[in-house]
């Protein structure tokens, strides 16, 4: 099977259906970034393709030196704050997505040991990130769930890698106290 | 909300089974782009050539107010008043460079 790189130079020279074949090699690791920051299935679907369609736009620009994935990576990065920045301006026409009963009574127990399963953990921090700017949503996200180092966001961000660490700091801690006030309501 | 706790939570979070592509993804990206290319492809410029594509228009304007300053200068100096560059070496004089004023 012939890499990235050659599959690209065959879409250089008008082989455009060649396309196909990227996004079949990369679609899941972009539906795994996207679904971090949006939990409804066929949106993610949507901003998927939103990846690849900016992708494809932005063809040309690609130096084929540098790895495909990372490249497809940062536009899915960017796109999924795109998207948390346009449905941080409709928060107030979007409902509060309920928790499930074992998230709550995880949020509420004091035993450390009690089992989270992953769902209800993913609900747990989807409603406590709301608290959070998008900014600092895509940074914790990518260094605690997907567990990328600084350098990693700082370069699908578009940061210094200082201001990634700052911000890191920032949103944990916002974090915290949104969860906080999760347990108190 | 304690730091064992938290990371509990982002263990878990991490668990969590993204969702598997549909079968005909690549099929519908490519009905897609087929929609927006070739034209778009063919449209994206490197920097250089786009500044390349625009420098004759920049150095005519360029040589335009050049020859608008060198005209403007003659004719003010054909009507008797004051050229451009004097007035510079007035303020020059008189201001800048005036060192009564230290």
């Amino acid at each position: 099977m012939s890499d990235d790189a050659e599959v690209l130079q065959r879409i250089r020279a008008g082989a455009t259906d060649e396309f196909a074949e990227l996004v079949s090699r990369h679609q899941s690791r972009v539906f795994a970034i996207l679904h971090h920051y949006e939990r409804d299935v066929q949106r993610v679907e949507d901003l998927a393709q939103e990846t690849f369609l900016k992708a494809w736009r932005a063809l040309e620009q690609f130096d084929s030196r540098a790895p495909f994935e990372h490249w497809i990576s940062r536009i899915a990065v960017r796109t999924a704050l795109d998207h948390l920045r346009r449905e941080k301006k409709h928060k107030n026409e979007i409902g509060l997505p309920e928790l499930g009963e074992d998230a709550l009574d995880w949020l509420r127990s004091d035993d450390e040991k009690s089992e989270l399963d992953s769902r209800s953990a993913a609900e747990i921090l989807e409603l406590a990130m709301q608290e959070l700017s998008p900014a600092d949503r895509v940074v914790i996200t990518m260094q605690e769930i997907e567990g990328r180092s600084v350098k990693e966001i700082a370069a699908a961000t578009g940061v210094s890698g200082i201001a990634v660490r700052v911000r890191a700091v920032r949103a944990r801690a916002k974090l915290k106290r949104a969860l906080e006030k999760l347990v108190k309501t | 909300m304690n730091e064992k706790k938290l990371k509990q939570l982002f263990e878990s979070a991490r668990r969590e089974q993204p969702p598997v592509p549909p079968a005909d993804f690549a099929a519908d990206v490519l009905r897609a782009v087929r929609q927006v290319q070739p034209a778009k492809l063919k449209e994206q410029f490197p920097n250089f050539d786009q500044l390349n594509s625009w420098f004759p228009r920049i150095a005519l304007a360029a040589a335009a107010v050049i020859a608008l300053c060198v005209a403007a200068d003659y004719g003010l100096t054909a009507a008797g008043l004051p050229e451009l560059g004097d007035g510079t070496a007035q303020a020059s004089s008189q201001f800048v460079f005036n060192a009564e004023n230290f």
